[in-house]
Order: structure tokens, then C-alpha cells, then sequence
């Protein structure tokens, strides 16, 4: 303790607060700068030629004039490509949560077969794009759907330089235009002609079978096209979905047809109540009719009793490619008007 | 009751009884400096893609020496050129970056636990105990479900993520200050605040499932995305927040007497306090934007920390920062080690590696000398 | 009495504290000045340690003015008036286990400049401070491994490396055994008288604070009752007015300091029961009547006995507990004298009780002595007839035992049944 009173406030630091944080911020400005210019990687000289395209999302984008590697991150897109004999064009393939899915994930075990897909061409899309297995398959191309994070795509096309292209049919008709994307820019001649001619004549093909049946006065059937069940319900495709839109082309209703999700789902009691006159179940990825035959009040429903219960391969109701034309829309009019088909 | 009469101290708080003894503590400390240094230098050969250890080196070497060393990293592996320089690009722009972003990220929440259990005096404080979670989420829910700004969503989702982030640092800062400022009114605001942030996010995602998605996957938190830039963004920031952290280092030894007694001795308490909650929101909004939500990182570092240096501040605020990157960094490696073909938010692996480690050092506390936990 | 004061280091002026509508402190002006050791008394909820807190800033204030060296406290910055006051807390406890020398050198913080460490100089006030408290050996221990008496002089030390000229102690020996008591003020004494410090001490204990302070202020309710030395405000009046407790006020004859000996309320003890009924008579001798002696009087019986030897163990109990006894000198037959004042003993008593003694020629007219009485007055025959082992005059002691007994005295076996028969009302002779 001290005689004297206190003496006054010590002074102040010599270099104020303020000047030490600018001072940081100064040179961490630099230090960023200095990093990227420094650091990052000069792209390599630009390839020999290159085509500008404009993707699904009105991106445009500079394309090599002949991609040769091409990483395909869609089965939706992998159809498509292999319906137009690129084939051996695809050096990559999506699969979901690697470890956790891998090939199996995305695409079934005929698919895997028939297009020779081996999990080596593995690179994880969803729910994270792997970087790491993209760049390791070195393609000079990138074709994704929206299942891609938006920052993903920035992410490869401007860290990473490589062309992305984003293929993302809304209407049945996207998918013809999506071929035609991929035909420009594989120069692919003849073969896509003849394969947007057959889908053409498909979509016709479907209109006019509505359009016999109208002028029959036929009512349409009612169905339920449901791709997975639980205990409170059936799990459904709402209006704007492929689903939707291929019930309406092929001359049905969907009891979802009112709905405001996309993805619906439809409590028993609701089903019970639209009694449709058939119903279609999605085959694959885990799901099969027992999951279906649990669900509630099935046995109760009319179509059960009537065995008018068909399943169909799932890719056939979602992926968005030139198969589910080809494929699932006969298969759906065999199904639903048989005689009409014949 | 307490220690009375002719009875030795008890009522152990933090490093019940003495730490272990210095000679025990020293050796401790230099084999988790090792360890980090060691892991820093591993991590690059750690990646979903098999790349040889000798490449990876050479390949930094070359790209550290400005192309001088190494003219051909890969050569003796037998790979195309192609597919070398694609090896690279792995290497250098995207796991160097990630590395260098967890090393930074886990500093930031290190030192923001740290700091946060100084202000609160609470060793179970963590960066998100004031909702800055809550207001970060937010921020990326809005992006997502809005799908503004997503032309530029590399930009876009980390300003959103440090906007709301920090938004509700500052409203918290702002409402407490009209409130008083004590303590206790910094964290019922924060509660509060948590609350309604955490409601308005409900309401956004409930029918938007999409967007639903895309948000869970950020709360788990994750290191991709890191790139050059964002890694200098985000380790400027948190190079500001930590040195004015640092300044403040002997206030808060002093606050862990009690406002009062911290008072008596002359420390502006409540301006102090704002001071050390703003720069430790700076910090931790950095770490949220670019890393999202990634938990016990800043719970359980400065608890490392306190058995390796004891609780002087002094050593607790740096020491959090060096344990809580390493600390980042091996989750992050764990995760790609475990997992190698998926990649994995690591906030999953930070949870599967603190919690245990967590409860460990709660048992440690409860049979120190002198027991009961306060 | 300490010598010349200083300058009024603290001051309050009309202070007034309220918390919502409870008013704790109204109308308080004191003084302290440098070179004195005031003490804060008043019953628990007075005042004290608010009034401490509103001096250190750490409760708003309602009205009135708190001074310190000449300067509104409102006015100084956190930092300034640590410098000028220097607070030990009633107690605290530590949670961390810092060492005693860093937890000492956090009183430093107010004369460091914003962002810098420590330096020598700081550190040897530290190291003085704990050498002041005789801590010194101590210095880098865990501060959790301390005593409680330990850690109370180490907040001390904390105070004094603060360097303030003013002290204020808030109950500091609250939690201490009575040896840290003394040692603690002890200490605090020194500052004042050596180094014209100015000390304010919240007390509880008055006896303390009138032997170490200058100054006693009494509070009661939030008020100011008192204000000046011990000599003059401690009274009897005071204790029974404030406290509500009676005391008797005491002067230390080595110090001369004043001293309060509380007066314990109500009473403690049943009080027991004096002179009620009697007199009894009891015969005895060595040591057989004793028990009997000691048990009747605390049964609240008026009792003579007789005639016993000198140095007799009964004779030695019954002059402890003052009953009357008829005495003959030792080993002595009872001489005429003893027998007649025996005699009138007998005479007098209401009842007689005759102890088991061992009965011998010197003392057997004790027991010839009371057939006489028979018939009018109850006699009790404690315990058995006399035999061989008490019987030393040839079987006339035990003749007489039964020429007793036929004649109607009663015999009890044991002293509990005695003291149950001679509960009832008519066992006394009217």
C-alpha cells in the first residue's frame, strides 16, 4: 500500500487498435492475392478449337470441338449417350455416396451390363460432388444433371477449367432436345436423326391412341403410379413430374393429378377414396411390390382385387432419357389400353 | 460448502487438481505439436484418389519451388501426362487448399470456444452457444430456397453463411447492450435469438424439399469447396479476429473471477466482454461460411489444451487455435481415411472423435482430488 | 490510538441504495481517513456489504455521492478507481488452479497499460506482498491448494499489489478459524499503523472490531446508528437496541479494550428444583451414603446427614453439596456431643433414610439412635440387612436393623425404588 494517491491512467498503447487491424487486413489482402497470383495453376493452353453451346439452364458454354472423355453424371444422360453410340466416348459415370451405394446406387444391374459400366468409371455426383475422382478421370467434358450442387458446377468449370454442361429435361419434348444438344456437339449425324425421328413418332403415337379414345367417349382410367409406400401411404408423382406427364400423354389420369408437391405422398384413406381403376408400382433400387403390399388399405383397393396391378422398371418413370419414350411409354399404353394397342 | 476452516482447497474446476505434472505436460505438448506437424505434412496423400505418397510430394515441392524442383513429379509412376497434371490439379487446388482451410476453420473455432467458455465461464460453451449456428444456417436456407444469387453460388453461399452469420453476432451484441450486458442477458439473448432463427428456417423448409436437402448437407459441414481464395478470405478474417483476440487475453483471465471481483480490479467489464464476443463471432462466421456447421471443434480443443498448458488464457487462447486446426484436420483425415471412396461431411467424423473424447475428460475431472464437479 | 490521520481517502455523502422498492441504505455519510482501520458493523441485512459495493461502483447508487481521494467514484474509469481502491472479497473461490504468484499479479492489471505483460517491477511487488502476508513459500503453488485461510491472506496480497491507498474488506475472516482471524487483522493493523493505509472493514465480530479498529460504524436496517471509537459506541444499550442481544460490556484489564459478553437468552438448564421438601435425614458413612446425598438433592430434597467422621467420604460429599452435617472427628467413637446434635437432627426430620454403611463400634450409635423414631417418622432402610461384610460390631448392628424393621421402617433394595417411594406424598412425615 502506498502513501501517495494513485497516479493517473497509464498511456495509451503508442499505435492505436484501429491502425493494427487495417494493417492486418492489408496484408492479408496482399497475402491472398500474391497467393492466387503465385499459386494457382495457369490453365493449359487453351485446347485447338472450341464450339460455344448453350445448356438446359441457358448457360453458354465453350465445348471442345470433339470431346473424346467425357464424364456423364446422370443415367439419364448415360441412356442418352449410349442410344446415340457414344458409348466409348464415356470414360465416367455417376455413383452415389461411393462407399455407401456406388454403381448399384444409380444404375440397375441391366443397365450396368448392357452398357459395360465397371466401378473404376465410379465418381461420386451426389450429395457431394467428388472433385478428387472427377479430375482423376481426366475428361475434357462434363455432362451433369441439377442433382449437382449449383457451387459444384462453378466450382469444376471455373477452379477446375473443364466444361460442364448441364442437361435438365422439364417436358418430355426436353428430352428430344436434349439429344439434339448431344448430337451437335458429338457430331453425331444419321443415327441421332433416325433416334429423334422414332421418339417423335412415339410421342405421336401416344397422342393419337387419347385422341381415338376421346373421340369414342371413352372415359379415361384412373391411376395411381407410385414409385414407394410406407405405412401412411403411397408415395406418388405430382403435377410437373415426368410421372405426371407421361400418365397424361398416355391418355390416364393420376389421382395426383390435384396435388401441390411434386412428390406427393397420398395417405391410404385418400387412395381408398380416388379408387383408381389401376395402378402401376416402380420396380428397382430396393423396391419391389411387397413394400406396396404393406401399405395401407392395399388389399381394399379395387385395382388389387381386379389384378390390375402392374410394376415397371423404375428408369423407366424418372429418368428423363430417350428410353422412357422408347420403352416405358409403350409399355404404359399396353398396360392401360390394351386393346387400343393392340 | 467450501473449503473452511484448516481444510485443504477443494472444488477443482478446470485442471482438477494440478494438470499432470509439468515434466508429464511438456511431453504431452511437444507429442500433440508433433503429431500436428506430422499430420499436416501426411494429409496431402490422404484423398479419395490413390495417388503415390512420393508423388504427392514431389508434387508440392514442384509447385512450391515455382516448377524449379521436380520438373516431373510423377515420373517413376508411369501415368500419362494427362493424368499427371490431373494429379496435380488433386493436389495442389484441391486438397492443399482444404487442408490449409481445416487448419484455418478449426483455429477459428478453437479460439471462439475457447473464448466463449472464458466469457460465460462455462467449460460446456461452445462457438454456436449464441445462435450463430442458427443465423448462418438461415443464411444458406435463403440461398437455397430462394435460389437467390445462384449464378454466383461459389460467392453467394459463403456471403450469405458469414452474413447470417454475423448478423446475429451484432444483434446480439446490439440487444444485450440495451439490456445491460451482463452475462446472463448475452445469453438468454442468444437463446432467444437461436429460437426464432431456428423457427423462421423451419417454416422455410418445410415445403421445399430440395432445399431441405441441400441445408442438411451443409449443417453437416464440410471442407469441399476449398479453394485458394476462399482459403486467404477465410484465414485473413481469422487472422484479424485471433491477433484481437489475443489482445484481450489478460481480461479474460481476469473475468474468470467473477464480474465483480474483475471489476474491483479494473476491468470494464461489460466493453470487454463486447469486444472479445465480437471478434469470436468474426471468427466463428468465417469458419460458417465457408465450412458450415462443423461441432465440437470449438468445445473440445481449449479442454485439450487446458491438460497440455493449464488454464492460464494467456497459452489457452493460442494453444486453442493450434489444437483446434490439427484437430479439424485429423477429423477431416478420418473421414477420408475411413471412407475413402465417399466423401463424408466431416462434422460427422468431429462428433465420432470429441464426443468420446469429451466424456473422457469429464471422467478425468470427476476422480481428481477433491471430486465434485462445480 | 493511531497517530496523526490523513486526508479522507473515502467519503460518502448521504448515499442512498434501493433495490426496486427495498430501500438498503438511506441518508449513510462516513469518512475514512489515511492511518485508520474503521470496522463496518450491524446484524446481517444492515447494510455492510452494500455499502462496500456501492463505494467499488458495483451497484448503482439512487442518491448521495461516494468520494474517493476527493473525486466522485461515478466519474473515474473502472481501471482508475481500482487504483485507488483495492477490495477483498468475503471469499472466493478459485476455478482454476493458477499459481499463487500469477493470481496475485492479476492486481496489477489496473497499472498496465492496455495490451502489455507484466514486468519486473510488477513482479517484485508481488513478491512483496507475499512475503507482507508470510506467503512467500507458497509462491507457486496451485492456488486451489491452499487453506482457507491461506487463500484469504493471498486476496490480500491481491489487494495490496494494487497499490491502493484505500481497503476495503468485506467480512474478511467470515470463513477463518480463530487463529487466521487474528493473524489477518493482525496483518491489516500493520498496514494501517505502518503504512498510513486507510482501511473499511465490513465486521461481524464487534469484540474484534473494537480491539483492531480506530473507528466502529454501526448500521441497522440501512441506517447510520453510529459512528465513532469502540470506547464510545459500544454499550450494552447498543447490543440489546441493534442486535437485539443482552450483553454485559467487559474491559480487557491488559489492553484496556472494550469487550461484549453476551448473556445467553433464556435460560439453558432446567433450574433444579431447591429445598422442597424436607428435611431428610440420611444415615451413612464411607461412601455408602454419598449417592444417596447427591441423588436426593438433585431430587430436590432439603437434607441433613449425620453423624459421619470427618474426612469420611460421606462427610466430604455432603460439605460439596452443603447439606448440613452432624461431625465427629475421625476414627473416634460419636462422642456425646455428636449424638446429641444427631439426636436434634432426627427430630427435626420429616424422614429418615438409612444408607447400607458398614457399621462398627465408633458409628453404631448412629443406628441405635433411631428406634427411638420409629413409628414417628418413616424410616427407609436402604439395601439389606447388614452381614458379615458390614457388620463389624458382632451382630448388633443387624439386631438393630431388625428390631428397626419390625417397628415398621420400610426397607427399599436399590436408591432407584427409594427415590420412587419417597416421591409419593406420604412418604414425608406431615
Amino acid at each position: 500500500m502506498s502513501l501517495n494517491p494513485p497516479s493517473s491512467d497509464p498511456p495509451a498503447p503508442s499505435v492505436p487498435v484501429a491502425v493494427v487491424v487495417v494493417a492486418i487486413l492489408v496484408v492479408c489482402g496482399l497475402t491472398v492475392t500474391a497467393t492466387a497470383a503465385y499459386f494457382e495453376l495457369k490453365p493449359t493452353s487453351a485446347s485447338p478449337g472450341t464450339v460455344t453451346v448453350t445448356d438446359d439452364l441457358g448457360r453458354t458454354v465453350a465445348v471442345p470441338a470433339d470431346p473424346t472423355r467425357v464424364a456423364v453424371l446422370s443415367p439419364s444422360i448415360t441412356d442418352s449417350m449410349v442410344d446415340l453410340g457414344l458409348r466409348d466416348r464415356i470414360v465416367a459415370v455417376d455413383c452415389y455416396a461411393g462407399a455407401f451405394g456406388g454403381l448399384t446406387a444409380d444404375y440397375t444391374a441391366s443397365q450396368i451390363a448392357q452398357w459395360n459400366l465397371t466401378s473404376s468409371m465410379c465418381v461420386q455426383a451426389a450429395p457431394q460432388l467428388s472433385i478428387e475422382q472427377l479430375l482423376n478421370a481426366t475428361p475434357d467434358l462434363v455432362l451433369v444433371s441439377t442433382i449437382v450442387s449449383e457451387s459444384a458446377i462453378e466450382e469444376v468449370s471455373t477452379t477446375y477449367h473443364l466444361p460442364v454442361l448441364v442437361l435438365q429435361p422439364s417436358t418430355l419434348g426436353g428430352i428430344i432436345v436434349d439429344v439434339e444438344l448431344l448430337a451437335q456437339v458429338f457430331h453425331v449425324g444419321a443415327p441421332a436423326e433416325s433416334l429423334v425421328a422414332a421418339l417423335q413418332t412415339h410421342l405421336a403415337q401416344a397422342a393419337s391412341v387419347g385422341a381415338n379414345l376421346s373421340a369414342n367417349g371413352t372415359a379415361l382410367p384412373t391411376v395411381m403410379l407410385t414409385y414407394y409406400a410406407d405405412s401412411a401411404g403411397y408415395w406418388t408423382y405430382g403435377p410437373g413430374t415426368f410421372g405426371d406427364s407421361l400418365i397424361s400423354l398416355v391418355s390416364a389420369v393420376s389421382i395426383s393429378a390435384g396435388q401441390t408437391l411434386p412428390y406427393p405422398e397420398m395417405s391410404g384413406p385418400q387412395v381408398l377414396v380416388a379408387n383408381p381403376w389401376g395402378i402401376i408400382y416402380a420396380v428397382g433400387f430396393g423396391v419391389n411390390l411387397t413394400i406396396f403390399q404393406q401399405a395401407p388399405y392395399w388389399s381394399s383397393l379395387s385395382a388389387v382385387g381386379a389384378d390390375r396391378v402392374w410394376g415397371m422398371d423404375s428408369t423407366l418413370l424418372t429418368e428423363a432419357d430417350p428410353t422412357m419414350i422408347l420403352e416405358g411409354i409403350p409399355q404404359l399404353l399396353g398396360l392401360l389400353h390394351p386393346t387400343a394397342v393392340g | 460448502m467450501l473449503a473452511g476452516v484448516g481444510a485443504t482447497g477443494t472444488l477443482p474446476h478446470e485442471g482438477a487438481g494440478r494438470p499432470a505434472s509439468p515434466a508429464r505436460r511438456k511431453y504431452l505438448a511437444w507429442a500433440v505439436g508433433v503429431g500436428g506437424i506430422l499430420l499436416v505434412l501426411l494429409s496431402p496423400a490422404l484423398g479419395t484418389v490413390a495417388i503415390p505418397t512420393g508423388t504427392v510430394f514431389a508434387i508440392l515441392l514442384h509447385q512450391l519451388s515455382g516448377g524449379f524442383l521436380f520438373s516431373d513429379p510423377c515420373s517413376g509412376t508411369g501415368v500419362s501426362p494427362r493424368l499427371c497434371s490431373a494429379w496435380v490439379e488433386i493436389v495442389w487446388t484441391s486438397r492443399l487448399p482444404a487442408i490449409l482451410l481445416a487448419l484455418t476453420a478449426g483455429a477459428a473455432l478453437g479460439m471462439s470456444g475457447a473464448t466463449l467458455q472464458g466469457i460465460f465461464r462455462n467449460p460446456l460453451a461452445d462457438p454456436y452457444l449464441l445462435g450463430l449456428s442458427a443465423g448462418g444456417t438461415l443464411g444458406a436456407a435463403v440461398l437455397f430456397v430462394f435460389q437467390v444469387g445462384q449464378s454466383e453460388a461459389n460467392v453467394a453461399l459463403p456471403a450469405f453463411a458469414f452474413l447470417g452469420s454475423i448478423l446475429t453476432g451484432l444483434a446480439i451484441l446490439l440487444a444485450a447492450r440495451v439490456m445491460g450486458g451482463s452475462v446472463e442477458s448475452l445469453l438468454l439473448t442468444g437463446v432467444a435469438l437461436m429460437s426464432l432463427l431456428s423457427a423462421i428456417l423451419s417454416i422455410l423448409l418445410l415445403y421445399n424439399p430440395v432445399g431441405s436437402l441441400q441445408v442438411d448437407f451443409w449443417l453437416l459441414g464440410g471442407l469441399g469447396g476449398a479453394t485458394w481464395d476462399r482459403v486467404g478470405i477465410a484465414f485473413g478474417g481469422v487472422l484479424v479476429a485471433g491477433v484481437m483476440l489475443s489482445l484481450y487475453r489478460r481480461e479474460l483471465n481476469l473475468l474468470q473471477l467473477g464480474p465483480e471481483v474483475a471489476h474491483s480490479l479494473g476491468v470494464e467489464a461489460n466493453r470487454v466482454r463486447t469486444r472479445l464476443l465480437l471478434f469470436s463471432s468474426l471468427a466463428t462466421a468465417m469458419a460458417v461460411a465457408f465450412t458450415g456447421i462443423i461441432g465440437f471443434v470449438g468445445l473440445v480443443s481449449p479442454h485439450i489444451v487446458r491438460r497440455l498448458v493449464g488454464p492460464d488464457y494467456r497459452r489457452v487462447l493460442p494453444g486453442s487455435a493450434l489444437v483446434g486446426g490439427v484437430f479439424l484436420l485429423a477429423a477431416n483425415d478420418l473421414a477420408i481415411g475411413a471412407f475413402p471412396q465417399t466423401a463424408l461431411p466431416v462434422g460427422i467424423f468431429t462428433a465420432f472423435v470429441g464426443a468420446p473424447f469429451f466424456l473422457y475428460l469429464l471422467y478425468r475431472r470427476r476422480h481428481a482430488p477433491g471430486g465434485a464437479p462445480p | 490510538m493511531s497517530p496523526a490521520l490523513g486526508e479522507v481517502r473515502l467519503r460518502a455523502t448521504h448515499l442512498h441504495v434501493q433495490f426496486g422498492e427495498r430501500k438498503a441504505l438511506q441518508d449513510i455519510s462516513i469518512e475514512v481517513r489515511a492511518g485508520e482501520f474503521v470496522a463496518l458493523t450491524g446484524p446481517n441485512g444492515s447494510g455492510k456489504t452494500t455499502l462496500l459495493r456501492a463505494a467499488l461502483g458495483l451497484i448503482p447508487v439512487a442518491g448521495g455521492l461516494v468520494e474517493v481521494g476527493g473525486r466522485p467514484t461515478g466519474e473515474l474509469s473502472a481501471r482508475e478507481r481500482a487504483r485507488w481502491l483495492a477490495w477483498v472479497p468475503q471469499e472466493e473461490i478459485p476455478r482454476d488452479n493458477l499459481p499463487v504468484r500469477d493470481y496475485v499479479l492479476f492486481g496489477r492489471y489496473a497499472h498496465l497499460p492496455p495490451f502489455t505483460a507484466e514486468g519486473p517491477h510488477d513482479r517484485e511487488l508481488a513478491e512483496a506482498a507475499l512475503t507482507q502476508v508470510g506467503l512467500i513459500d507458497r509462491a507457486d503453488s496451485g492456488v486451489l491448494e491452499l487453506s482457507g485461510g491461506e487463500r484469504q491472506r493471498v486476496l490480500l496480497a491481491r489487494a495490496l499489489v494494487q497499490e491502493s491507498p484505500t481497503l476495503l474488506l468485506d467480512e474478511p475472516t467470515a470463513h477463518l478459524d480463530i487463529g487466521h482471524e487474528l493473524d489477518l487483522l493482525g496483518r491489516v493493523r500493520k498496514l494501517v499503523t505502518e503504512r498510513g493505509g486507510a482501511v473499511l472493514a465490513a465486521m461481524h465480530d464487534l469484540n474484534l472490531a473494537a480491539r483492531f479498529a480506530d473507528r466502529i460504524v454501526v448500521l441497522s436496517r440501512g441506517r447510520l446508528v453510529d459512528d465513532g471509537a469502540p470506547r464510545a459506541v459500544l454499550s450494552e444499550t447498543l447490543l440489546r437496541e441493534v442486535w437485539g442481544v443482552q450483553a454485559e460490556l467487559r474491559e480487557d484489564p491488559r489492553t484496556g479494550h472494550p469487550y461484549l459478553l453476551p448473556v445467553l437468552p433464556g435460560e439453558l438448564f432446567p433450574p433444579r428444583r431447591r429445598n422442597e421438601r424436607g428435611p431428610v435425614h440420611v444415615v451413612g458413612g464411607g461412601g455408602a451414603g454419598a449417592p444417596i446425598l447427591r441423588r436426593l438433592q438433585a431430587e430436590g430434597f432439603r437434607l441433613t446427614a449425620g453423624a459421619l467422621h470427618l474426612l469420611d467420604t460421606d462427610a466430604q460429599t455432603a460439605e460439596e453439596l452443603g447439606i448440613v452435617f452432624v461431625a465427629e472427628v475421625p476414627f473416634a467413637p460419636l462422642g456425646e456431643r455428636a449424638r446429641e446434635e444427631n439426636r436434634k437432627l432426627l427430630e427435626r426430620a420429616r424422614a429418615i433414610v438409612v444408607a447400607p454403611f458398614a457399621v462398627g463400634p465408633a458409628n453404631l450409635a448412629n443406628l441405635e439412635a433411631l428406634p427411638a423414631f420409629a413409628g414417628h417418622v418413616p424410616i427407609y432402610l436402604v439395601g439389606g440387612p447388614p452381614d458379615a461384610d458390614r457388620d463389624f460390631t458382632g451382630g448388633l448392628a443387624r439386631e438393630t436393623w431388625e428390631r428397626l424393621r419390625a417397628a415398621g421402617a420400610l426397607p427399599v433394595a436399590t436408591l432407584e425404588e427409594l427415590v420412587r417411594t419417597l416421591a409419593q406424598p406420604s412418604a414425608l412425615a406431615a
